[in-house]
């Protein structure tokens, strides 16, 4: 079977058991067990036997990176809607039209991954995260209140883009379930693109770095 | 027709051993399956690891010269026991040789990739062509080469020997895509191909490795690669709509572009694998 796509991750992941969702711990959070069972290759090839024990050690840590994913997701669908609104408003000047596709494009890949990330939650009987990473927002909240113009958008969108490409490249090597790894480098993958183009609109080079770095990584409160 | 008693004792003496060494195969290797059983038991399937024991399996074929039906390598079947025994026993070595193939094929990839940027700016139309794009080509070039020295030691320091030749499998690509190479946009669309190729095949080579520093790497190459096809996916669109002269890095450009430019390098909310290549395409034999 070839996964492609994040309902053909999430099949996979419910047809084998591997993705389950329970209360481990993680008060308030839709709690993903993701590394339950035959998925825990990295705790079998080295031998462990800590058995359970470890699999919801290992199921926390991907708990924490989905909930996180998603409260990052959620802050950027919320910021480019923001963009969209006070464009709309013209509070932002003339709009040029590629920024406004690019704008309505981005924001529905947020809420797609954001979906993602909710779909596979919520299918383990955890809650879907609605709300903005708590830490980030207010100081997102802070920078878009001096945003005056579409350059200045724009500059807000590439540093959203390149914290979450960052933060999805620093959590791929804790994430103990293949799937769940893969589907955060395929979020990382569309983010950096969105990067990409954003440097070229404001006239940097699109490709900055030798190696993407994970330096602008948020990190869960 | 005549029988050969002769060759027919010595096949049945060989069918005889055969039968003995896949016995004593099935009797040491029973204790081992039966542990695995009652570990998986209940724990459903894994896709990745089917995945991987399929890749270690055809590659352990090949190398008894056992595969597309080798009647001859049939011969290597007396030693096959202790080979399959060694393989149950040490499945961390398995899985690191998948991840060792993966570093391997990626190097490869690097090294095609540096050799069509080079072959590119070769080219009177990128050499003396638009700025920016024989920039980018110079730039990205270089970005491929560090990727391939990253790979290679990444490859080294698992244990296996790095790759210098480029990917067997996509050379063929290449070389027929030169004579077309007649203008810009036909150069832009062999690097997308290229890049995309190697966007997908770290994204799905992130779902496969074991060792997590080359998860790491991988993601850090893969976020790079992206980047280069997304840029030139915009490129291919404006050399097609006529309007090279955006192809620039200047801040009056934005207000120019048309409405597709902010949309057509991303055409989906999550990058697929369908162009993802085989861990096998670059491996050393």
């Amino acid at each position: 079977m070839t996964v492609n796509t994040p309902s053909d991750l999430v099949e996979a992941k419910v047809n084998r058991r591997g993705f389950l969702f329970g209360a481990a711990g993680l008060a308030g959070a839709g709690v993903l067990v993701a590394a339950c069972g035959s998925d825990n290759e990295n705790t079998a090839d080295s031998g462990d036997t800590g058995g359970d024990a470890d699999n919801k050690a290992d199921a926390s840590g991907d708990a924490a990176v989905a909930t996180f994913a998603a409260g990052l997701e959620v802050l950027a669908v919320n910021t480019y809607k923001g963009a969209l609104d006070a464009a709309t408003a013209g509070k932002l000047g003339a709009v040029p039209p590629a920024v406004a596709t690019f704008v309505t494009t981005a924001m529905k890949h947020h809420q797609e991954h954001l979906d993602a990330w909710n779909g596979a939650i919520t299918k383990g009987g955890g809650e879907a995260v609605t709300e903005p990473d708590a830490t980030l927002n207010p100081v997102v909240a802070e920078k878009f209140g001096k945003v005056k113009d579409v350059g200045g958008a724009a500059r807000l969108a590439l540093e959203l883009e390149e914290i979450a490409a960052a933060t999805y490249l620093s959590a791929l090597a804790g994430i103990k379930n293949k799937d769940s790894r893969k589907l955060a480098a395929s979020i990382q993958a569309i983010d950096a693109k969105h990067a990409a183009i954003l440097h070229f609109v404001l006239a940097e080079y699109p490709v900055p770095d030798v190696f993407a770095k994970t330096d602008k990584a948020a990190k869960p409160a | 027709m005549t029988i050969d008693d002769r060759a027919m004792a010595e096949v049945l003496e060989a069918s005889q051993d055969i039968h003995s060494e896949g016995i004593k195969v099935a009797q040491a290797v029973l204790p081992q399956l039966e542990e695995i059983r009652e570990d998986r038991r209940g724990k459903g399937i894994n896709l990745a690891e089917i995945h991987r024991y399929n890749q270690g399996r055809r590659n352990l074929l090949r190398t008894l010269g056992l595969g597309g039906g080798n009647v001859a390598g049939k011969a290597a079947l007396g030693g096959l026991g202790g080979l399959v025994t060694a393989l149950i026993a040490t499945p961390a070595h398995a899985d690191e040789a998948l991840d060792i193939q993966i570093l391997q094929t990626a190097s490869s990839l690097e090294v095609l990739a540096v050799a069509t940027y080079e072959a590119a700016l070769g080219l009177p139309f990128i050499k003396g062509g638009n700025k920016v794009v024989k920039a980018f080509a110079e730039t990205t070039m270089k970005q491929h080469d560090e990727h391939r020295a990253a790979f290679q030691a990444q490859t080294e320091k698992l244990g296996g020997t790095k790759q210098t030749a480029p990917n067997a499998k996509f050379v063929p690509v290449v070389e027929g895509a030169k004579p077309g190479l007649k203008d810009a946009l036909a150069v832009a669309s062999l690097a997308e191909t290229l890049e995309t190729v190697a966007t997908q095949t770290y994204l799905e080579n992130i779902g496969q490795l074991d060792d997590t520093e080359t998860v790491t790497l991988m993601g850090s190459v893969m976020g790079v690669e992206t980047q280069h096809a997304a840029t030139l996916r915009a490129v291919k669109a404006l050399l097609m709509g006529g309007a090279p002269e955006l192809i620039a890095l200047d801040a009056s450009v934005a207000a120019k572009l048309p409405a597709a430019a902010g949309a057509v390098a991303f055409p989906l909310a999550f990058e697929p694998t369908e162009n993802a290549a085989d861990p096998s395409t670059g491996a050393l034999k």
